[in-house]
């Protein structure tokens, strides 16, 4: 028992230092970004996800506003309940999508040059891999995430404005006429955050299970299957120990 | 049984694999299959075997088409054929034995029967001391044996060989030659190769080059 | 992506009816669908007890900010948490999740066999892949996906519970009460698990089995399984209670 216990510790440990290596050689290496990987990266990670978080925002959001739909007619409460659900449960939902296309694909790609042997190659010829390859997916992730997620805020302002007028009977012109009285910047500034922190987590996460791939075809399906897994299990832990911050520091 | 292709064409998405190849393999010939990587050796052996569906034309099985063939009548014809992969596409998570079991179980073999007959293979493949070691610690010669063992419990009448000798050293090359002809004995033998090699001496070569046979 | 969600719906169900007619014709293996059952529990489960235990906190924090604003009392929120919990989140949630945790491993598992010639061994040792492999997860998936969702339910509402009670001060019990709960509700559920249950595998499987070449046909089999199977869950889930809206709606 004890013993099992020591080891779980363990080898969390080492998952958290792994992950730390990652994102310490990450930011050694960001005043010297290679320009033309991260271009790369960037329409990788952000511009070809574009049209996955368009229809999965669309999806969630009118779903969210079938649910308080129901509300309606019962519940006063239910502007309240939808106010929390279109700014929890669509960028939560929306970070784990994110976080399988871009966690798998990175991952996979790292993997595939690893098993390969082409990390060896690069650094045979005395270039680091983190320069040119981990660093500017860091940060193409985290601006993607970014990105990606201030297009679907957007998104969820329309569908809330669809939600008032389901819910309140709230024509949409007026909708957006009190908008002032909606939205607050702090929410705004919180999913921001919080999304960015995503996708830092999917960055890291993922390139650190790229990079511990072995064994050939095998070895790169089980290096994006376990960056999928990490990415949830990171996005889940993010999202618990930011908001209460969050919350307490922008919201009023 | 006598296997021909009647311009037998294979797509793969925009990339042509197989382009109207006509030939055919007598009951009992040993053909050799030859040419560049891409020129198709790989697709036409699994054609050969049913396992991919020509795009266009079709593979006779002595005088059956197989595009006529439903999935079961496939399946059930597919005994008849035994193939070493290229990749031996051993399962590790079974033992030597348990592999060339396979083949004979699926087929519901009566137990005694089926391990007589995997022993008795197993022993023509010069495997006998290792039946409960898995895939994953044997030598690539041995894996290949093992390979070739599987492809002939069941007693096939056909033997496709997809580039047997690759990544062995000279000496195992020969061997694993030597076995394929032996154990190919009263069959018909296709084996694949990049080049034809002195240790598997055959009555005919094919030369594949982009999906067609290349006469001279 | 490519081709439009009909055409790679099309596949899915396809292939899904492929696998039914396989299994029926050769039968699966009981073993096997015990295995996956095993596999699909103890992987999932803790991502899906752990998740939506944290996601139950962040929502409860959210509206506990909300309601202070507008009208003070949080435990009027109970009842339509639990419902909402019940008939939309959990159900989502868990199928998000058991996509990304099962539908990876999935599609890299079947990758790896495709590009490693194994199914085409398989299909010459007489086996039907699609009845050996495909068949067992899905009918593990659609057996343990429910159980996972009411795990889910669970975990969400009584960390709910939880914070209310102890980080707020407040009545917490108001959240694990069921009041508002209705049959369609419960049925509504069942049936996006049911359906999504069924997805996730056939998604996965899908990518896995037409994986072809090298080990990046792997990485690429799992990008596009999963993504598809996380999307086509929240396609389902859109569609059933838009479904169950309008049948409520009528009544």
């Amino acid at each position: 028992m004890i013993r099992a216990v020591g080891r779980l510790t363990l080898w969390a440990l080492r998952g958290l230092g792994a992950n730390a290596l990652v994102l310490a050689r990450t930011l050694f290496y960001l005043p010297r970004l290679d320009g033309g990987e991260l271009r790369r990266a960037l329409v990788l990670f952000g511009f070809r996800s574009l049209p996955l978080t368009l229809g999965a925002a669309a999806l969630i959001g009118a779903t969210v506003v079938l649910q308080i739909g129901v509300y309606a007619t019962r519940l006063y409460a239910g502007w309240a309940a939808g106010f929390s659900l279109l700014w929890e449960f669509g960028p939560l939902l929306l970070g784990l999508v994110m976080g399988a296309r871009i966690g798998a694909r990175n991952a996979a790609e790292l993997a595939l040059l690893n098993v390969n042997g082409q990390l060896e190659g690069l650094r045979g010829i005395s270039l680091d891999p983190f320069r040119i390859l981990v660093a500017p997916r860091v940060v193409a992730s985290l601006l993607s995430v970014l990105g990606l997620a201030s297009v679907t805020f957007l998104v969820a302002i329309i569908w809330q404005a669809v939600a008032a007028y389901l819910t309140l009977g709230l024509p949409v012109r007026i909708f957006f006429g009190a908008f002032a009285d909606l939205l607050f910047w702090g929410d705004l500034a919180a999913g921001i955050i919080k999304s960015a922190a995503y996708g830092l987590a999917i960055a890291v996460v993922s390139t650190t299970a790229g990079l511990k791939a072995a064994g050939g075809a095998a070895g790169v399906g089980r290096a994006a299957a376990a960056a999928v897994v990490s990415g949830c299990a990171a996005i889940f832990f993010l999202d618990l120990a930011l908001t209460p911050w969050l919350a307490k520091v922008l919201v009023r | 049984m006598q296997l021909s292709t009647h311009a037998l064409t294979l797509r793969f998405g925009p990339t042509t694999a197989l382009s109207a190849l006509t030939t055919n393999f007598p009951e009992g010939s040993r053909t050799v299959v030859w040419g560049p990587a891409g020129g198709g050796k790989t697709s036409l052996l699994k054609c050969l075997a049913g396992l991919l569906r020509p795009t266009e034309g079709e593979v006779r099985w002595d005088d059956v088409s197989t595009s006529g063939l439903s999935a079961e009548a496939r399946r059930a014809a597919q005994v008849d054929f035994g193939m070493v992969f290229q990749t031996d596409a051993l399962f590790d998570s079974l033992t030597v034995l348990d592999n060339v079991l396979l083949p004979l179980r699926n087929r519901r073999v009566p137990e005694a029967e089926a391990s007589a007959r995997a022993h008795e293979a197993l022993r023509r493949v010069g495997l006998s001391h290792a039946l409960d070691r898995r895939p994953e610690h044997l030598s690539g010669g041995m894996k290949k044996r093992c390979g070739v063992a599987r492809a002939i419990v069941a007693r096939p009448h056909v033997l496709l060989a997809d580039d047997p000798f690759s990544g062995l050293d000279p000496q195992t090359e020969r061997s694993i030659a030597e076995l394929l002809l032996e154990v190919s004995e009263g069959r018909t033998l296709v084996v694949a190769l990049p080049d034809p090699v002195d240790a598997l001496p055959v009555t005919r070569t094919v030369r594949l080059v982009d999906g067609a046979e290349a006469r001279g | 992506m490519t081709g439009g969600p009909l055409r790679v719906l099309g596949a899915q169900t396809m292939l899904f009816a492929r696998t039914v007619r396989a299994a029926a014709r050769h039968g699966v293996r009981r073993r096997e669908v015990l295995r996956h059952m095993a596999e699909l529990g103890t992987s999932s489960a803790l991502l899906i007890a752990v998740g939506l235990f944290f996601f139950g906190v962040v929502l409860v924090t959210i509206a506990w900010a909300q309601a202070r604003k507008y009208f003070g009392n949080i435990a009027v929120l109970g009842p339509p948490y639990f419902q909402l919990i019940l008939r939309e989140f959990s159900p989502i949630m868990a199928a998000v999740l058991a996509a990304s945790r099962q539908g990876a491993s999935t599609a890299a598992a079947l990758g790896a066999m495709s590009v490693n010639e194994q199914l085409e061994a398989l299909e010459l040792s007489a086996a039907d892949p699609l009845a050996e492999l495909v068949a067992p997860r899905l009918i593990a998936s659609v057996l343990v996906l429910p159980l996972l969702t009411v795990l889910g339910v669970v975990a969400a509402t009584s960390s709910a519970a939880l914070t209310i009670t102890f980080a707020f001060q407040n009545n917490g019990a108001a959240f694990l009460d069921p009041s508002l709960v209705t049959t369609g509700d419960v049925l509504s559920a069942l049936v996006k698990t049911l359906l999504c249950g069924a997805f996730i595998p056939i998604a996965a499987s899908l990518r896995g089995l037409q994986a072809q070449g090298g080990a990046g046909a792997v990485g690429e089999a799992v990008t596009v399984g999963v993504v598809e199977a996380c999307m086509g869950c929240l396609l389902i889930d859109f569609l059933v209670a838009a479904a169950f809206f309008i049948l409520s709606a009528q009544q």
